[in-house]
């Protein structure tokens, strides 16, 4: 193992990391390929700095450790600064996916076969709309060891397939994009998926023909557990990462443990022990994933930390570390973030609805203050009764007021598990989930 | 034949938090793209670390069994590119973060500022058995600001970040003086709304839409305008890998082809000319070839690689505002164009601007364009200068809400 320097905190994260695409477009096949790359990160810290190191030289760790204590300044004091004493010390291995259960060990032809297949079975080339299809099929698996200073060793994988369909529909000029994306750990879990895949094509395609534009305004909104989930991240997860108010003495006020920030309908969680797309078992500070409350009842109950933003707050670390590759330092993001499901008939939630909008679908969205959210399937609901597509650019809401603006909450909870999250210029995997809820008012554009 | 592709990267960045430099951040990298063409097929290698050609190529050469179709000649060419315009230590750039940072905490105290100085250096080159030696090196320091002031309940109020070779700290200090400076002043809507930006998101949009397979399989909003006047008369787009603030990006594209003069015209006068291709692109669809190929590391190029700046006009911005205001928008985020070309854009903070002075902050509003509309009716001009954010900047009419 590595010989650490003297004084200072140390850490290195090495990732193994295994991608594939197979992809096919109007019968030319033009993604396929397959990489290994295998990366570190080395960290000291000396009390007051990082400094940090990525490198692509496995056997050049020690050099690049020994390189980088020549920067920082000794402290033998160091196990004593608060964030280092905070570091969690663990020695563990979860490897969930070796042996047959690693999807590596799948071939390229069956690969091949499962593309093949669904091009077989879910495109239509008679559709007359339809001018593109793309079928992808990403493979890839992880494995990563975290070494600290304190004694940590610890060694845990992670692995998805993802199969992704696409279609194009020109209708009057206008090209509406119909798509489905399912991700699975194993990869034989990719199997059966036809029907779910032309159901949401020829609902794809009804909407290419018949979509009219939306009158912009405030509008009562049903939301999918799509889109709920695109919701719970956006417009709260976000707010729960701790590291925007370290010191801020107003956002501290404001985020006040006990405050009732919602309706008493709502409660959240993230953890990352659960094996969806942000299955994350340690972080990349090496700290042990839990299970977070973020809103228990409508409460304020708790937050995402990083082991320095748990410290300056006075909380304890959540294991929400996590960096996007070796190439960076991590910072603090949400892992599998869900809205729990409450005890509302989703069907009952439309039906009650005079005028409004059902939001099917969303394809991405952003949390500030004022939370967005893109859809890219939406409908008229005209009382209780879901009527013509609308083409809908953005929806909006101010997150405060919107947590109290929910007043019906489905028992239709759903993961949606093929999210990737942007932060600070960092994309990581994660999920979401949500039931259908209901929203008293949004602004629609 | 045999034809190699290295991408070296030398990274340093300083990383800032609470307005205080945190960490020090080094990340020195090598890619390699090994290829093997033969009968008709190509096999790829990818290595992210250092790899010897032998071992490369043999591993390129295993590839060809996955029988990948590239019925394409080589190109060849003898060029070497050198944008540095300073050589920049780590010191360097620790000293840049320290004096830039402390001045700016010391000057706006009631912001909370986070954000890095990076430094990145880059070198690609291309070379193969017909003789291709292509190499392109750069060199820049980007730093970017985000910005809370302590009293704001929101997590971020705005950010600013400016990219030179040659790096100045008087031209950082005065973005920090227009953005922090101006944020806690008012200011009300002007009276016609005029949109100053950099426009690489805008026209973005409108490259999509010049595909040439998209033209030709009718899924572009352009199908069928090829020819037509459909923009402004004022409105020319140029691919141009010559243009100064074309950063990190070599001459060449994907498939070792070069450009007359590094440029070409897809847009001219408001009439769209013809859609960008590589080489398999052109072929499938007997379009012209116009060297668009992107670069693949570990699969065969893809069309889509483009440099595409907008003709620039001869006045600057503060002229071609002829005394009228613009709006800069600071913070914004979600919406964007739909599949009719229709744009909107919830815009949390702004500025109103003379074109190169704020004038102070402006209520929140979501902001209404269309593709069409932008680059045809609206568009007023690229300036020949670069106020504000150290880029070109584009003005266009546009309509505003103040509902957000």
């Amino acid at each position: 193992m590595y010989q650490f320097p003297k004084d200072m905190y140390t850490d290195v994260r090495i990732e193994e990391s295994y991608e594939s695409c197979y992809a096919i477009q109007n019968d030319d096949v033009t993604f396929d390929s397959s990489s290994t790359v295998i990366g570190a990160m080395i960290r000291i810290f000396d009390g007051t700095m990082w400094y940090t190191a990525s490198t692509n030289d496995i056997d050049g760790i020690q050099t690049e450790i020994d390189n980088l204590a020549t920067l920082a300044t000794p402290n033998p004091d160091i196990l004593n600064h608060p964030v280092v004493a905070a570091y969690e010390t663990n020695v563990d291995t979860v490897l969930r996916y070796t042996d047959e259960k690693d999807i590596r060990t799948v071939s390229r032809e069956e690969r091949i076969a499962l593309l093949n297949h669904y091009i077989s079975a879910c495109v239509d080339k008679s559709i007359p709309e339809q001018n593109i299809y793309f079928s992808k099929l990403m493979i890839t698996h992880r494995k990563k060891h975290f070494y600290s200073s304190k004694g940590s060793a610890v060694t845990h994988d992670q692995q998805y397939a993802i199969l992704y369909m696409l279609f194009l529909f020109t209708v009057n000029g206008i090209t509406n994009a119909g798509y489905s994306v399912f991700t699975k750990n194993d990869f034989h879990d990719l199997y059966g998926l036809e029907t779910e895949i032309i159901t949401a094509r020829d609902r794809d395609l009804d909407y290419a023909r018949h979509a009219v534009a939306v009158t912009p305004g405030d509008y009562t909104c049903v939301l999918s557990p799509n889109v709920s989930s695109f919701f719970t991240h956006e417009s709260f997860g976000h707010k729960s990462e701790s590291d925007y108010m370290l010191n801020d003495k107003t956002l501290q006020e404001e985020w006040i443990l006990g405050k009732q920030v919602g309706s008493n309908k709502i409660s959240i969680t993230d953890t990352g022990n659960i094996t969806g797309h942000g299955y994350v078992p340690y972080d990349d500070e090496g700290t042990k994933t839990k299970e977070t409350y973020l809103i228990k009842d409508g409460i304020l109950t708790g937050r995402l930390h990083d082991t320095k933003s748990a410290v300056t707050l006075h909380e304890a670390p959540t294991g929400n570390s996590r960096a996007q590759n070796y190439m960076y330092s991590p910072i603090v993001r949400m892992t599998n973030t869900y809205l729990l499901g409450g005890t509302d008939n989703p069907e009952d939630i439309i039906k009650e609805v005079k005028d409004g909008i059902y939001v099917a679908r969303a394809n991405s969205g952003s949390g500030m203050t004022t939370f967005t959210l893109n859809p890219d399937l939406c409908y008229r609901i005209r009382d209780g009764k879901l009527c013509e597509p609308l083409r809908v650019n953005v929806i909006t809401g101010n997150v405060f007021q919107t947590l109290f603006d929910i007043d019906a909450v489905g028992n239709d909870f759903t993961i949606n598990d093929c999210l990737n999250c942007g932060k600070q210029g960092q994309e990581v995997w994660v999920s979401a989930g949500g039931p259908t809820i209901r929203v008293k008012s949004l602004n629609v554009n | 034949m045999k034809e190699k592709i290295t991408y070296t990267e030398r990274c340093s960045i300083v990383e800032f938090e609470e307005n205080q430099i945190i960490s020090f951040h080094k990340a020195d990298s090598v890619i390699h793209s090994f290829r093997v063409l033969k009968d008709g097929k190509i096999g790829i290698h990818f290595q992210k670390g250092e790899m010897d050609d032998t071992t490369g190529y043999a591993l390129a050469e295993a590839n060809l069994a996955l029988n990948r179709p590239y019925p394409y000649d080589l190109e060849t060419g003898y060029r070497k590119r050198d944008k540095i315009e300073h050589t920049y230590t780590d010191k360097d750039l620790l000293s840049i973060a320290k004096e830039g940072l402390g001045h700016i905490t010391k000057k706006y105290p009631q912001f909370t500022l986070r954000g890095s100085f990076s430094l990145q250096t880059d070198c690609w080159k291309q070379t193969n058995d017909k003789g291709m030696d292509y190499e392109n090196k750069d060199s820049h320091i980007q730093t970017t600001f985000v910005y809370k002031h302590k009293d704001s309940k929101d997590l971020v109020n705005g950010e600013f970040s400016i990219n030179q070779r040659d790096f100045s700290l008087e031209k950082l200090y005065e973005m920090a003086d227009n953005y922090l400076g101006n944020y806690e002043k008012q200011a009300e809507f002007p009276e016609e709304f005029i949109l100053q930006s950099r426009y690489y998101n805008f026209v973005g949009a409108l490259v999509s839409q010049l595909n040439a397979e998209q033209l030709a399989l009718g899924s572009s909003l352009l199908c069928g305008k090829l020819g037509e006047k459909v923009f402004s008369e004022n409105f020319t787009l140029i691919d141009d890998d010559s243009d100064e603030i074309c950063w990190h990006s070599p001459f060449w594209d994907g498939e070792g082809c070069v450009k007359e003069k590094d440029m070409r015209t897809f847009i001219e006068n408001g009439v769209p000319l013809l859609g960008y291709s590589d080489k398999r692109i052109a072929d499938k669809y007997k379009v012209p070839h116009t060297g668009n190929a992107y670069r693949s590391y570990d699969d065969i190029p893809g069309n889509g690689r483009t440099n595409m700046i907008i003709k620039r006009s001869e006045k600057t911005v503060k002229e071609l505002l002829n005394g009228k205001y613009s709006i800069v928008i600071d913070l914004a985020d979600g919406g964007g164009f739909n599949e009719t070309g229709d744009y909107v854009l919830p815009v949390f903070h702004a500025f109103l601007c003379d074109g190169e002075k704020f004038l102070g902050s402006l209520p929140p509003f979501t902001l209404f364009s269309n593709l069409f509309d932008m680059f045809g009716k609206d568009f007023i001009g690229v300036g020949s200068d670069q106020p504000v954010v150290n880029d070109k900047q584009i003005l266009i009419k546009v309509t505003v809400s103040p509902n957000v």
